[in-house]
């Protein structure tokens, strides 16, 4: 997938930059508004992250400007502003998600892989690891074929564990993605314990193998040779 | 110090009474005396007092002496009016007469009861007069101090509900007393700088915490990239793990912070009207794991019809941060008890047996030692909501349950 990173701060920007080219995308960054349109005018992107607070514009005007060329172009939107009011502006001219800074990398990419599934295949696709099958549409999962019923978060757990496979997933980033502001991070540590143990327990018993492995004191991983 | 008027008065009016009646005794001798020469004068002209009897108006009593010599004297004494058949105090007034060669003894009278009706009228008189007076100086005191202590009171009113971080302006009412007018001038100064340390304070704060967002996301990016590096020791991977939990728990904190600023800013203008039934259960759905987690029993009692007019991001977070911190503070396997009408929602938890400081409460920062990995902003949050929309927000303790409730009608 490619992918143009619109961000003024040069650090966060080589971060989202080296983070997607580890997930096989291709990312390019720019600094400036300006320096926005013109890549937007010359070259074809999947999707397009965008800080709303450039130095020489507003994000959401580019990102008018984006929608213009290409309706189908998926786009984040990055703020330092928690307002509802940019956050209903920039959902209501078109983009998918957005983000408040600070974010985890983790759900930037989450995020991103769920993008790409609505442009390369309309919505209408599956995501298939080894002997595990999703249906994100219909919030299906099966393993070997037998399907297994999971709770939402469980559910939810397994699609952000899929989309970050191999890469060290904080509880942190996991309660964000899982309960956004609504828990306080020291409760819901507990309760991803339990979720992932349930999930766990769940794939294992299908007769999937064990690819949660849990790495003390910080997280998990999603590991797939 | 009217107790004190009152005896002051008392006792003046004794003493002018007493005095009065030394002066008129005084008048009555000395007319006693003018009489008592004119009738000793009358006897030494007449060569019988019994002839001159006749003339006389007043009673009179002459006693022979047979050489014993009586002082002079002037007492009161009562004597029977014939007529009335009463007792009548007179004056009266004793004198040695020698008419022709023989002591008399004699007694003249003069009634006091007009002049004792007399002293009796002045004293009241004066009485009606004094307490008149008193009793206007004490209206007119009044009228004029709470004239004069007005502008007092109003600027000792307006200090009680001056609030750094309202928008009004703070203006105290003319006095033409000098004291009052340096206080007001004090008090102005003072509260003008209040205010403005408090807005560069605040300014600061709001600036620091969105200048904190770009750098915080920039050490959390980095800190989870080198994560994945992979090629770390345990020992190092710890210190970095432990960096980036502390990093997200200060992103949070800031997140917090920044929203208590808008609030306070009142950047959230728009109203909506907004079915808390609808938006409390939502809630108690998300927050499920949690609930579950302490087996706390849920009794819900929400009128599905209310519906208030607030925004719609706020009214989200205010319900949250109640029903989360009643959640947090429960018991294992409490109760929750949610109570919506139209015009409140109560919130009744239980949780530890001693009700808690309300004072103490929607203090920043104030954490219970039951839970301190809290921030202690919630309920910092939820009454900066309340006072922004006018709501009345109380806490009690009744039947062994945390009680908070805000009332949605304007105070």
């Amino acid at each position: 997938m490619k992918i143009l990173i619109v961000e003024d701060e040069k650090p966060l920007s080589d971060s989202m930059v080296e983070y997607l080219s580890e997930e096989g995308h291709h990312s390019e960054a720019v600094y400036t508004y300006n320096d926005a349109v013109e890549k937007i005018r010359m070259y074809q992107y999947d999707c397009a992250v965008v800080d709303i607070n450039l130095p020489d514009g507003n994000g959401l005007d580019l990102i008018r400007l984006i929608k213009k060329q290409s309706i189908t172009l998926g786009i984040i939107i990055i703020s330092a502003l928690n307002s509802l009011e940019n956050r209903i502006e920039g959902l209501e001219i078109g983009a998918d998600n957005y983000l408040t800074k600070p974010f985890h990398l983790a759900e930037l990419n989450a995020h991103l892989k769920s993008i790409n599934r609505r442009i390369s295949f309309g919505g209408n696709n599956q995501i298939v690891v080894n002997e595990i099958r999703l249906i994100p549409d219909e919030h299906m999962v099966f393993v070997h074929e037998v399907q297994l019923t999971l709770t939402k978060k469980e559910y939810e757990l397994l699609l952000f564990f899929i989309a970050n496979k191999n890469k060290v997933i904080t509880k942190a980033g996991l309660a964000e993605y899982l309960w956004g502001d609504y828990m306080d991070l020291a409760d819901s540590y507990d309760f991803i314990y339990t979720h992932i143990k349930n999930l766990r327990s769940k794939l294992l018993k299908k007769g999937c193998e064990d690819y949660i492995k849990t790495i003390y004191g910080l997280g998990y991983k999603f590991e797939i040779n | 110090m009217l107790a004190i008027a009152l005896f002051v008065f008392l006792i003046g009016m004794m003493a002018f009474y007493y005095i009065l009646r030394k002066q008129v005794d005084q008048n009555i001798n000395l007319e006693l005396q003018n009489r008592a020469s004119s009738i000793t004068k009358e006897f030494d002209a007449a060569h019988s007092y019994a002839s001159q009897l006749s003339n006389m108006s007043d009673t009179i009593i002459i006693t022979p002496l047979k050489n014993l010599q009586r002082a002079e004297k002037f007492s009161d004494t009562l004597l029977l009016n014939p007529e009335t058949k009463k007792y009548v105090l007179y004056r009266e007034h004793g004198f040695v007469n020698n008419i022709h060669g023989q002591n008399y003894y004699i007694q003249i009278f003069k009634p006091l009861e007009e002049s004792d009706r007399l002293i009796i009228r002045i004293v009241m008189v004066m009485n009606l007069l004094v307490m008149m007076i008193i009793l206007t100086l004490i209206v007119v005191n009044r009228y004029l101090s709470r004239q004069d202590w007005k502008v007092f009171y109003d600027t000792i009113a307006k200090i009680n509900n001056y609030e750094v971080n309202s928008d009004k302006a703070f203006e105290l009412h003319e006095s033409d007393i000098k004291e009052f007018e340096d206080l007001n001038r004090v008090i102005i100064t003072m509260t003008k700088r209040i205010k403005n340390d408090y807005l560069n304070l605040k300014e600061y704060i709001e600036n620091a915490s969105h200048e904190i967002q770009t750098p915080l996301a920039i050490i959390n990016s980095k800190m989870e990239l080198l994560l994945q590096s992979g090629d770390m020791q345990e020992k190092q991977y710890k210190s970095v793990a432990e960096a980036y939990e502390a990093s997200n728990r200060l992103s949070r904190l800031n997140k917090t912070l920044i929203l208590l600023a808008k609030i306070e800013n009142r950047q959230f203008p728009e109203l909506k009207p907004v079915n808390p039934a609808i938006m409390i259960n939502h809630q108690l759905e998300s927050l499920e794991d949690l609930i579950r987690s302490k087996k706390i029993k849920i009794t819900k009692l929400l009128d599905p019809e209310a519906t208030i007019s607030v925004n719609p991001y706020l009214a989200e977070i205010l319900f949250v941060n109640l029903i989360k911190n009643a959640i947090r503070h429960n018991l294992t396997k409490g109760n929750l008890i949610l109570e919506l009408t139209a015009q409140s929602l109560k919130i009744a938890n239980s949780g530890s047996s001693t009700p808690l400081d309300p004072e103490m409460l929607f203090k920043r920062f104030h954490t219970s030692s039951s839970s301190p990995e809290s921030l202690g902003l919630g309920l910092s949050i939820v009454q900066k909501i309340c006072t922004m929309y006018g709501f009345q927000i109380s806490y009690r303790y009744e039947n062994k349950l945390h009680v908070m409730q805000v009332d949605f009608a304007k105070a």
